[in-house]
């Protein structure tokens, strides 16, 4: 269904400065860290989840014991676990093998305007959403690599807001009866609640777990 | 080849995917009981509100609410635009723009 692959490109082009710019900050923070550019596309390839990139660079470049910053990586990266659940039934029709490849294009913004479309969502709408997103971001780290420290700070220009932005936007969509405000409502109390006391993004996991179950276990299923 | 940089890349690279596969895997093929499926349905009504507003309205532990703090405003503007059904490009462009001239003039 190519179509449907263009729609999902094209709905996540919103998002495809924010991203390119986010990636090419981090590309050039860490060659200003002292990492070759190799080693930054290499984790940006492999890893390809910036936020648990941005933590571990400078980690590494403060000498922090391997294990640490591994462990630090896999925390940040638990939501994961929630889009993966949510994003299964969209992929049952695909061999497993495309699901192994799938997986690691699992990311917080194709995610969002994926489900915020339809949910469980389009598996090939989903599939053009994480190109933008991925490629988005693929094509940044070079650059800012190359650049280096002449990347401006771009909260400047407001783009950090991009990413609040659109998750809020893709939820809002999503508000149609008075249940889906309940747990929208409860989960950003919950996730703010969290966030003032623990660092780091144990406030997505535990929100995203605890309010969608008990939710889940409140509400009456609909039928098959 | 720094074979120490590169393994602590494995190392992340690895456990990244160990968020992302297994459930993928273990949950696309078989069919579900009515309960999980709202489950999953109902995980990003709670995912995204837990990931947009703590970026919104706290900073580093504080909770930032008040009218002088851009973002507010801004998440006033997308959630107006957004369910007044606008595009969503326009919607985020127009939010950062708010954001961006907010931050200037304070």
């Amino acid at each position: 269904m190519p179509g449907t692959v263009r729609d999902g490109f094209v709905a996540s082009l919103a998002l495809v400065p924010s991203v390119f710019v986010y990636s090419t900050v981090f590309g050039g923070l860490a060659v200003q860290a002292g990492l070759r550019p190799l080693e930054v596309w290499g984790m940006s390839l492999l890893v390809l989840a910036g936020a648990s990139q941005f933590v571990a660079v400078p980690m590494l470049a403060a000498g922090a014991s391997p294990l640490a910053i591994i462990l630090t990586t896999y925390v940040i990266n638990m939501r994961h676990y929630l889009m993966a659940a949510a994003l299964a039934p969209a992929f049952r029709d695909f061999p497993r093998p495309w699901l192994a490849l799938v997986a690691h294009w699992i990311n917080d913004e194709a995610f969002a305007v994926a489900v915020a479309r339809r949910n469980p969502p389009d598996p090939w709408f989903y599939l053009g959403s994480a190109a933008a997103v991925g490629g988005a971001f693929l094509a940044g780290v070079p650059v800012g690599t190359q650049l280096g420290g002449l990347v401006a700070d771009p909260t400047r220009w407001g783009l950090d807001f991009a990413f609040p932005a659109v998750f809020l936007a893709l939820v809002a969509v999503q508000l149609r009866e008075r249940a889906d405000w309940l747990v929208a409502l409860a989960s950003a109390a919950l996730a703010i609640a969290i966030a003032l006391v623990l660092p780091g993004n144990w406030h997505i996991i535990i929100a995203g777990v605890v309010v969608s179950g008990v939710a889940a276990l409140v509400l009456r299923p609909e039928p098959a | 080849m720094r074979t120490d940089v590169w393994l602590v890349i494995a190392g992340m690279a690895l456990v990244t995917y160990l968020t992302r596969a297994p459930l993928l895997l273990a949950l696309a093929r078989r069919p579900l009981p009515p309960r999980l499926r709202l489950w999953l349905r109902l995980i990003p009504l709670a995912v995204l509100p837990a990931l947009a507003l703590p970026l919104i309205l706290v900073d580093q532990g504080r909770l930032v609410a008040s009218p002088a703090h851009p973002p507010l405003w801004g998440a006033v503007i997308v959630f107006v635009l957004a369910g007044l059904r606008v595009n969503l490009l326009v919607t985020v462009a127009v939010a950062v723009a708010a954001v961006s001239a907010l931050r200037a003039l304070g």
